[in-house]
């Protein structure tokens, strides 16, 4: 008599209640066991083949999960946390994903014992302001002008990666590089370092590593676009231009009537002329360079090449932009406008050289340059590939010290500490919320047990003396030296990290983790477009 | 009685009548409620929906939940227009007025069972609802008045509390509430307004919640159109164009016949000739900052970097209009003057104290700071990811909303259930008043409002049946001893689970919202009870050549 009632599309799938908590419990622990094994310093790459056929070879966190392509939609939004973080701060993918991973699973024993979810948020709510308040108690501070200060920070941030062989030679290029973009803005009164803008890695198989090197001036993949010009100059002078050397038509659409035959010569003509007057215009300037970010025509070259001017065409808007900065040129438009003041005088050196079957275009010994180019070499694009990645890392770190000059610990040295700070805390609590807040602090101590994995020591063993050692005061910057899985003091070690990469790692973790625990149902299947059965037309909102 | 079998008059469709339509439809109500049911209250949880493509949405606004939900049923649909009308007229309370609405169609279903008629029903329902909305005015609203901020900022924590920003309700009240006030404005008729809308909410993921921030101005998410431009201006002058500094065109289709062929070198010049005198005309006006809709052509920029000034391009219209109300800017259309000549006035130009470009995780955001005519307000959410951000915005929508309420209609009513209890001992009380068969309808009513403190008590884990009916004890005393006339405050604490006064909590919500909820409730699920035949086409067999939808979807079965 009574048939079912359907009232959601039948395709719609829907989970409710402590089903779903513990699925989203179970789906954040496993992304967070895919990347355990790329932390510390003796984490394993992995190699991923994407679907075209390409592969890629890494331990940067970020760049393995954005291969991966999940189900569930919990895992998704942790996928999505390893992409703020390097968003942000540029480094601690994998961490931020273990530690999310982790406070899922804390959360796991309360849900099971039947805690209401909003308990367990308040406590982690107030664990993170805790977290950050003991974070910015035991930071340190430094002078980022310090060199040998700076080194250590960022060789420890290259400890973990692959070009840790030639960490000296990394430390040195992030840091070159960083100091040479860092722009002091008087007016906003703040620090400017635009490392996507204006320095820029260009990779060219072939070589070792050891070849690589920060350029003070820039480099682009460009050759002379005529043969008899000349392929080095000093001192240089440079203009810039982002118009075309070309005759062009007119953008509104034009139709020529011609009654006679002179007249299309002097047509013919006047295209001439028309290159003829704009190349005249640069020569007049008496530049040594012309780089435009269009094309030059054939004559233009000729007319060019007899001023003794050397041209180089279809630049990147990017690369105009980073000559502009580094030989103090102003990007100009229209030859006829052209000022002295235009011209790029800052470069030392113009040269054309030659890696394997292709030409560079190199504009070195800047006086002042503001942007660069790190050339990297290697032996192959997948290697390449991953040394970019590990060196942007280490830049970001850079920037971070030199924006934020604040230190803490490395090697889990911290995590133990905030864990011990923590607990201590938690029994002055009163209620149900000290058992999250507790877990909370347990929690913490997955990275250096993951650290001590990693390299294979035995984890209880370590992780207990480590935690003696910490019950003692004083010992605040203890933790595991990854390569032996020793307890150390990481002052001895110089295993530090920049406060702001710790801080949002932590918010970053804790908030992804609040906010999976508040679901109690997935609906999926729900509408977007529409399917092929149902109503159809009366689509219930209409947007 | 068997005619919703198989009706032989009907072609191609279904039909069901009677009785069966009517549970049917009740099922399918109290189905989408059950959905949304464990959204409400402060310790209410979240839904995750996934659509077709897989993009995930985490919500605890009903509205938004039973948005995405593909419902068939059209009863329920009802209820999914009523969560969807609650949330254009007030913005907050979706998740309620679907429930109360279900409720009431729940009692209805069985009071038609005993064989009422639904009109009597209906009649009673609209009765009962009048009767509420005139109590709760008369007896239970607060006037907001001379209550001052701290009620303000009570009722947007009342909102949030069970939302994910619940947690920050500290510092997103007071950020709701002065972006509410930096946007209010005084209409012609001398009424405060707050155009909630204006406040622009940006979103970028990065840092954590807390670390939020309200800008006292416009933020849009823009860049400046070359890097040598300056990236921050003081005393900015603001030009707001709606047309592009592109290299001029003619319009499509507009051929230009050229006889003499240096014409046609005059004709690329002149094209070029346009756009700077254009610039400059800009220029000479001292304008600093220039904001267009359009696009501004690589070769323009130069102009700009040479005076100094700021431009920006392709800035979404909708924002620069707010940004030409804020700064007093005209929006201009085009630089065409009466006289048929080209002139730009400086008096179209907007004023700001300043105009800065500012990177935020790894985008950059432009602010125009301080404007001179009408403050703005801007919101900049952070949190650990996307979703989180897109959920942060519509907790904070459902916030401004209360406050605009608040502010609007200065009267709040207490929450945590106070105002569903009262209402109930009220109704019953009355309904034994009235003596027709409406008395029956009435006490359904004063009934299914309880299933709001109901609810509120079961998401809290609580022991739902004993706290509302201590809940109700208070209010019958609060409403039959003139003695004990406070009580009527009371309303449940769902941390502890005892009844506690509501109103010196500051567990408070705009009346509005109340009455609008309970009203457009009753208008539902009368809409629902009146129908009594449900007649359901096949899709129509189209002749000749299939439509453009199917050839789309049978385009897509091929690919």
């Amino acid at each position: 008599m009574s048939a079912p009632v359907l009232v959601l599309n039948q395709n719609s799938k829907r989970e409710s209640g402590r089903k779903v908590q513990l699925g989203n419990v179970a789906a954040a622990k496993t992304i967070a066991d895919v990347i355990r094994t790329c932390l510390g310093p003796r984490s394993m790459l992995k190699m991923l083949m994407d679907p075209m056929g390409g592969i890629v070879m890494t331990n940067d966190g970020n760049a393995i999960l954005r291969e991966i392509t999940v189900q569930h939609p919990a895992a998704k939004s942790m996928i999505e946390i390893s992409r703020t973080q390097d968003e942000e701060v540029g480094d601690g993918t994998t961490s931020v994903i273990i530690l999310a991973g982790e406070m899922m699973t804390a959360a796991e024993q309360f849900l099971e014992q039947k805690m209401h979810p909003t308990v367990i948020i308040a406590a982690y709510r107030k664990a993170l302001d805790d977290m950050q308040e003991i974070l910015a108690e035991l930071s340190v501070s430094i002078d980022p002008t310090e060199k040998s200060e700076m080194r250590k920070i960022v060789k420890s941030a290259i400890g973990t990666k692959f070009i840790n062989k030639w960490a000296d030679l990394a430390c040195d290029m992030a840091i070159k590089s960083v100091s040479t973009v860092v722009l002091d803005n008087q007016s906003t009164g703040r620090r400017e370092i635009d490392i996507k803008r204006y320095a820029k890695v260009e990779k060219v198989p072939g070589g070792i590593l050891e070849d690589s090197e920060v350029l003070d001036g820039v480099m682009v993949n460009k050759d002379v676009t005529h043969p008899a010009m000349r392929r080095k100059i000093e001192n240089p002078r440079i203009l810039l231009l982002d118009c075309s050397l070309e005759y062009q038509k007119g953008e509104s659409q034009t139709d020529m009537e011609l009654s006679n035959e002179t007249d299309f010569e002097k047509i013919l003509q006047m295209e001439e002329e028309y290159i003829k007057r704009v190349t005249s215009e640069i020569i007049s300037h008496k530049p040594d360079l012309v780089f435009t970010e269009k094309g030059i025509s054939d004559l233009a070259q000729y007319f060019l090449s007899k001023a003794n001017i050397t041209a180089i065409r279809r630049l990147r808007k990017s690369d105009n932009n980073r000559i502009a900065r580094a030989c103090g040129g102003t990007v100009c438009s229209r030859p006829e406008e052209i000022r002295e003041e235009d011209i790029g005088t800052g470069a030392g050196l113009f040269e054309v050289r030659k890696f394997g079957e292709e030409y560079f275009t190199f504009i070195t010994k800047c006086k002042d340059p503001k942007a660069c180019t790190i050339l990297l070499r290697g032996a192959s694009k997948d290697i390449l590939m991953e040394v970019e990645r590990n060196l942007q890392d280490a830049m970001q770190v850079t920037r971070n010290v030199m924006i934020n000059p604040q230190l803490l610990p490395g090697g889990g040295a911290v995590e133990m500490a905030v864990a011990q700070i923590m607990k201590e805390k938690s029994k002055s609590m009163t209620g149900v919320e000290q058992w999250p807040y507790r877990a909370v602090a347990d929690a913490l101590e997955i990275i250096p047990r993951t650290l001590i994995q990693n390299c294979g020591a035995s984890t209880i063993r370590t992780i207990t003396a480590l935690r003696a050692k910490h019950a003692a005061d004083g010992n605040q910057t203890w933790g595991v030296n990854g390569e032996t899985g020793q307890i150390a003091d990481m002052k001895d070690l110089d295993v530090w990290e920049p406060v702001a990469v710790k801080l949002q790692t932590y918010k970053t973790a804790m908030e992804t983790a609040m906010l999976l625990l508040r679901i109690d149902d997935i609906v999926s299947g729900t509408k977007k477009a529409e399917g092929g059965e149902g109503t159809g037309s009366a689509a219930p909102t209409g947007q | 009685m068997n005619i919703e079998t198989q009706a032989p008059l009907i072609v191609g469709g279904e039909r069901t009548s009677g009785k069966n339509v009517r549970t049917q439809n009740v099922l399918a109500a109290s189905s989408i409620a059950n959905i949304v049911k464990s959204s409400l209250g402060p310790v209410g949880l979240d839904k995750m929906l996934v659509d077709d493509v897989g993009d995930v949405t985490v919500t605890n606004d009903g509205a938004t939940i039973l948005k995405l939900l593909d419902v068939e049923h059209p009863a329920a649909k009802v209820l999914c227009e009523l969560a969807d009308l609650q949330d254009q007229e007030v913005g907050d309370g979706t998740t309620s007025v679907v429930l109360i609405a279900a409720e009431l169609l729940k009692n209805a279903d069985q009071l038609a069972q005993s064989k009422i008629h639904p009109t009597s029903i209906i009649s009673g329902y609209r009765l009962a609802c009048k009767e509420a909305v005139r109590y709760m005015n008369e007896n239970l609203t607060i006037p907001a008045a001379d209550l001052g901020r701290d009620v303000v900022i009570n009722c947007v924590k009342t909102s949030m509390s069970s939302k994910i920003i619940g947690v920050d309700s500290e510092l997103f009240s007071g950020m709701v509430v002065d972006a509410a006030n930096a946007v209010k404005f005084v209409d012609a008729k001398g009424v405060a307004r707050y155009p909630i809308k204006s406040v622009n909410i940006l979103k970028a993921h990065g840092k954590s919640a807390k670390e939020s921030i309200l800008v006292n101005g416009y933020a849009i998410n823009c860049t400046v159109a070359s890097q040598a431009m300056p990236m921050k201006i003081v005393g900015a002058k603001i030009a707001c164009l709606d047309f592009n500094l592109q290299k001029t065109k003619m319009k499509m289709g507009v051929h230009i016949l050229v006889n003499n062929p240096e014409n046609l070198e005059d004709m690329r010049k002149r094209e070029l000739d346009i756009t700077k005198e254009r610039i400059e005309k800009i220029m000479a006006t001292g304008a600093n900052v220039i904001l267009t809709t359009g696009g501004i052509d690589d070769l323009n920029l130069k102009y700009f970097v040479e005076a100094g000034a700021m431009g920006v391009r392709r800035v979404l219209k909708r924002d620069l209009k707010r940004v030409a109300k804020a700064t007093g800017a005209t929006l201009c259309s085009t630089l065409a003057n009466l006289e048929g000549e080209e002139s730009f006035d400086a008096s179209m130009l907007g004023h700001a104290e300043e105009v800065v470009q500012e990177r935020i995780c790894d985008d950059e955001l432009i602010f125009i700071k301080g404007p001179k005519v009408r403050s703005a307000a801007s919101i900049i959410l952070r949190g650990p990811n996307d979703i989180a951000c897109d959920e942060m915005e519509r907790s904070l929508h459902d916030a401004l909303c209360v406050v605009k309420r608040v502010l609007e209609s200065k009267s709040v009513v207490p929450g945590g259930g106070t105002v569903e209890a009262a209402l109930s001992i009220f109704l019953e009380n009355y309904a034994t008043s009235v003596a027709s068969r409406e008395q029956l309808a009435i006490a359904e009513f004063a009934h299914s409002l309880l299933v709001i403190p109901k609810t509120l008590a079961m998401n809290a884990a609580q022991d739902s049946t004993e706290l509302v009916a201590k809940l109700r004890a208070f209010h019958n005393e609060a409403q039959n001893n003139p003695k004990n006339r406070h009580l009527k405050w009371s309303g449940l604490n769902l941390v502890t689970g005892v009844i506690r006064d509501n109103k010196s909590a500051g567990v408070l919500e705009p009346s509005m919202i109340k009455s609008k909820s309970i009203k457009l409730a009753t208008e539902a699920a009368i809409t629902i009870l009146r129908i009594d035949d449900l007649i359901k086409l096949y899709p129509e067999k189209k002749e000749g050549g299939p439509s453009y939808q199917e050839a789309l979807q049978s385009g897509q079965l091929d690919m």
